[in-house]
């Protein structure tokens, strides 16, 4: 065969490529519980909700459930590891020098932490405000 | 990599990310693929700005509810529209793409895919017929 053949398809190769440090296997499971938290924040926010957006009031109330509150935060956490696992994996597939994928990690390990804090903060806020 | 033959095709690109956007002869699952990681792409973009977005209410009721207006018009209803398809595909090709990389369903994974699809696109149906409705 002349042209590009894959054997494997793709998704069997980019799982290869990160298995051996646990990389992908986080990345599968917390885009599993991601599925279920996800589609739970979707129908609580979207569609049960008259007008498909909580108010104000409306979000306090929802964010003031001790439930809610720390399903929020772990919905915050896990959508940001597994987004950014997702954007080190492409970065991966460009084939970056040892020293360009070192600066992604770090770049992405930044954005990640301060994406979390923020999410943390702002929903240790928004309780504040509503008790 | 060893059962990875390489390209003698001059038309074909060697950059294993632009081989995403090359369709010629390629499977229905590899495009779903490379659509389930342009979608996660957009997710993420998303997510910061949504993080951005809930930063209104630490202004109050008057920041976010303005926001909600702006919210409530057929152009953002119509975005809604676009991340719910992302959403539902991604979430359902990624069940698809843990399943065979895991190595399990490796033979039925276009079965696997048409069936995980389907069920994204009544869910993607239902949620935009809701979305403009609600």
């Amino acid at each position: 065969m002349e042209n590009t053949v894959s054997r494997r398809s793709m998704e069997q190769m980019a799982a290869k490529r990160d298995r051996s440090g646990s990389v992908w296997l986080i990345q599968a499971f917390t885009g599993l519980l991601l599925a279920i938290i996800l589609g739970a924040h979707m129908i609580a926010h979207h569609f049960i909700v008259e007008g498909g957006l909580r108010d104000y009031q409306q979000v306090l109330d929802y964010v003031n459930n001790p439930v809610i509150f720390v399903t929020e935060i772990t919905f915050v956490i896990f959508a940001t590891v597994h987004a950014l696992l997702g954007i080190r994996a492409i970065i991966i597939d460009m084939r970056p020098s040892p020293g360009a994928l070192r600066v992604a990690n770090w770049a992405l390990g930044a954005l990640g932490t301060v994406a979390i804090i923020y999410g943390v903060y702002l929903a240790v806020a928004l309780q504040r405000l509503a008790g | 990599m060893s059962d990875i033959q390489s390209t003698t095709d001059p038309a074909r690109p060697k950059s294993s990310l632009r081989a995403w956007f090359d369709v010629r002869g390629r499977s229905v699952t590899t495009l779903a693929f490379a659509l389930n990681r342009l979608t996660g792409v957009g997710l993420t973009v998303y997510l910061f700005l949504h993080l951005a977005v809930l930063s209104q209410l630490l202004r109050g009721p008057e920041g976010w509810d303005s926001f909600i207006r702006i919210a409530r018009s057929p152009l953002f209803l119509t975005l809604d529209v676009i991340l719910l398809f992302g959403v539902v595909y991604h979430m359902f090709n990624g069940i698809r793409v843990a399943l065979v990389g895991m190595g399990v369903a490796n033979k039925q994974q276009k079965g696997l895919f048409y069936g995980l699809t389907g069920i994204a696109l009544i869910l993607f149906i239902v949620g935009a017929i809701l979305i403009y409705t609600k």
